[in-house]
């Protein structure tokens, strides 16, 4: 197998911290070498240019649908999507149409995903059909190749079954990913409680509700030991909670969706159903206090969130459309976009798509060092875009990123040394 | 070894917990049981130790084979023994169980076995009527003759269990089996071993005395008997365990799994079981492995050794001339 060596790129790893223009050298799949002047004679050269070098995204979040929906997301779809977006590694959870809660799903999705070309990893459903009553058979799907499980967008109610679920899970040390929504402050909610929504007359859930949610799960995982990840934190009082339970030492994690980092309720005004979300489109200052969480480290993945609907689903009046947005080919550029607004460091925006989530499922990737696995993308970081629906990869066209403007585009996208998206073809 | 030899009399008026013994009390119990069961593997099974007692069967949970036992053994003993069970007694029509103790204990019995769903049923009913109690299953609390007969069965077996390593695993936490047979266990001196997944242990079970597992194939390494408990359907479908099907994966004790144990260690089941949830049903039979069916026949013996104690302490009390 011939070696490839990518010279004259800005080489940033938030694993360890460089930021340094240099060459990487791939050979057998792994990273052997960084630094200057390491090409050997028979390697295949890339001149990167200046272009950034990081590790290839890896995206805890992601959703397909369900086997032969017509036009539907499919893996293969969304691969292809995730490729061109600098994703490597892509965590396909379950949602309330795929609910994924049997060993044997498990087992045939990942069968399923072998000969792609990104990494999938499948989340399986915590309860039965994600409705909160009944665990789902966690330790078979822990022995099937589950990363870790997950209760999709619903809380659960009861707090006998929460803690019953958590003290389960704990024997298999499996991550239980829970959304910190109260049940009954955010039953039937579309938008969150404030002005914009008073004025539109929606259903609204107040943010005390994901500090009141991230209180009873945080405590309930300390109770029982469980490995808790407080699965889209979206608001202040959200990422305080979170910030007080870490002080007490228990072993949680946190993670953001793309939007509520970089949206705010105000784009969400007017009652576009695209905009339809879950969690939903917060405030300002919670927007900024999720910045603020990503800097700190408090929160430690970002998610893409990515959610294929099919029209009908989202043709919807505002409050009656499914909440969900396509998101995996904007969600590097969007994250970019608050590096070019001066929010956030690129060490710091890269950290939570790529070392981040890597050190939570223990993954070997998302690092850039030698013997790691060579999961790269070469970014533009300047190069300016416009997100257009139909021109999408994915299936789907229901967007709340459409006709969004970018800047940083995807240039090449490596997994295993071997490379599975170029721009220029 | 004799009674004689203590010279130390069984002092107790009722058996509520295993709790309430000392080593000396099971040695004596063990010895007479020791004595019933050849009795009982004899044509001749009749004796009259309790001729003239009124032995009654209160059990307000359904049973088969406990009822069986105490009845087959007060019987045996000479007692006249009458069941009470909870469907057509007065406990159905709204007579709260102070009623219902008292109203029995007017008809002047002599001996009363209890078993209720309420942990501490036994010692209320003993409390309420001052009758010679045996607590036949309380709740999750106690089943002492459960302990007792688990315990006689696999010392007959493999000798002392002092020092001997001995695991439970199953439903831990709602068993009153497994805290009787802990309280057993740890009066006569063996390295305890608990596993069951975290949602069937109880949470202070590390106060127990025993060491805690959740991964069966870890906590089998070396045992020299293995306690398997019964998984109650309702608890198998997604409330703590998820499926049958997972729990015998993960917690099911099977042939080849017994080879991370002692050569020759021996499994045992309270009864009843399901076969291929808590154990492979060809290990069940096996009973080069297995004493289950030992445990049963130990069970009439046992309960024969208490009511005969209970039944002198009954004769003592009331004084000479009866």
């Amino acid at each position: 197998m011939s070696a490839i060596t990518i010279r004259n790129a800005r080489i940033v790893d938030p694993a360890s911290g460089r930021d340094e223009l240099a060459s990487l050298r791939v050979e057998n799949g792994l990273i052997a070498d960084i630094g200057e002047g390491i090409a050997q004679d028979s390697d295949h050269i890339i001149d990167a240019k200046g272009a950034i070098l990081a590790p290839a995204l890896i995206d805890l979040r992601a959703a397909i649908e369900p086997a032969f929906t017509p036009g539907g997301e499919t893996l293969d779809s969304l691969a292809r999507a995730a490729s061109a977006s600098g994703i490597g590694t892509m965590v396909i959870s379950p949602t309330s149409d795929m609910p994924m809660d049997q060993p044997e799903t498990i087992t045939s999705l990942r069968a399923a995903a072998l000969p792609l070309p990104v990494r999938i990893l499948i989340c399986g459903g915590a309860t039965k059909g994600l409705a909160g009553e009944t665990i789902s058979e966690l330790g078979l799907m822990a022995a099937s190749g589950a990363a870790f499980v997950s209760q999709g967008n619903g809380p659960i109610s009861d707090t006998v079954t929460l803690r019953n679920l958590f003290s389960y899970a704990s024997g298999f040390e499996l991550w239980v990913a829970c959304p910190p929504r109260d049940p009954g402050l955010s039953r039937n909610t579309v938008a969150a409680e404030g002005e914009a929504a008073a004025r539109l007359g929606l259903n609204v859930e107040p943010t005390v509700s994901e500090r009141i949610a991230v209180d009873r799960d945080t405590s309930l995982a300390e109770l029982t030991g469980a490995r808790l990840m407080i699965d889209r934190v979206s608001t202040r009082d959200g990422v305080d909670a979170i910030s007080r339970a870490r002080k007490r030492g228990i072993e949680i994690c946190a993670t953001a969706s793309i939007a509520s980092l970089v949206l705010n309720a105000v784009d969400a005004d007017g009652l576009d159903p695209a905009f339809r979300l879950s969690p939903p489109l917060r405030h300002e200052d919670d927007r900024r206090a999720l910045v603020a969480a990503i800097e700190s480290g408090l929160i430690d993945a970002v998610v893409s969130d990515h959610r294929p609907l099919d029209l009908d689903r989202k043709a919807q009046p505002f409050a009656k459309a499914t909440p969900g947005s396509i998101s995996i080919e904007t969600l590097l550029a969007a994250m970019l976009g608050l590096v070019h607004e001066e929010e956030l460091d690129l060490a710091s925006a890269l950290r939570p798509l790529t070392n981040g989530p890597a050190e939570l499922l223990g993954l070997p990737q998302g690092r850039l060092e030698e013997g790691a696995p060579a999961d790269l993308v070469l970014i533009d970081g300047d190069a300016p875009w416009v997100f257009n629906t139909r021109s999408s990869a994915s299936a789907r066209r229901n967007s709340a990123w459409h006709n969004r403007r970018f800047q940083g585009r995807v240039l090449m996208t490596m997994v295993d040394g071997g490379i599975i998206y170029n721009l220029k073809g | 070894m004799g009674r004689a030899d203590f010279s130390y009399d069984f002092p107790h008026d009722r058996l509520i917990t295993v709790d309430d013994l000392n080593p000396l009390d099971i040695q004596i119990l063990f010895d007479r049981a020791d004595y019933w069961l050849a009795i009982n593997q004899s044509p001749d099974k009749k004796h009259d130790a309790l001729r003239g007692l009124t032995q009654i069967n209160l059990f307000f949970e359904p049973s088969t084979r406990t009822l069986a036992s105490f009845e087959l053994a007060g019987k045996r003993l000479g007692a006249d023994v009458v069941n009470f069970s909870a469907g057509n007694s007065s406990a159905k029509k709204g007579e709260t169980l102070a009623d219902t103790a008292r109203t029995l204990a007017a008809m002047r019995p002599d001996l009363i076995v209890v078993r209720h769903e309420t942990s501490g049923a036994a010692d209320f009913i003993h409390r309420e009527t001052g009758l010679a109690t045996i607590n036949a299953g309380d709740g999750m609390h106690s089943h002492p003759t459960q302990g007792l007969l688990d315990l006689f069965a696999l010392t007959r077996r493999i000798g002392d269990v002092g020092g001997k390593r001995v695991l439970i695993v199953g439903d831990i936490l709602h068993s009153r089996v497994a805290r009787s047979d802990v309280g057993m266990l740890n009066l006569l001196g063996a390295e305890i071993r608990l596993c069951a997944p975290p949602t069937l242990l109880p949470t202070d079970v590390d106060r127990w005395g025993a060491e805690i597992f959740h991964d069966l194939d870890d906590a089998l390494d070396d045992c020299d008997a293995v306690i398997t408990l019964r998984l109650q359907k309702e608890r198998m479908s997604g409330a703590r365990i998820p499926s049958a099907r997972e729990y015998f994966h993960f917690w099911g004790v099977t042939s080849r799994r017994l080879e991370l144990a002692h050569p020759d260690c021996v499994v045992m089941h309270p009864g009843p079981m399901n076969r291929n949830v808590e154990i492979e049903s060809g290990l069940a039979d096996n009973s080069d492995r297995s004493l289950i069916l030992d445990q049963v026949e130990a069970g009439v013996a046992i309960r024969m050794a208490v009511l005969e104690q209970l039944g002198q302490r009954v004769r003592k009390n009331a004084g000479p001339g009866l």
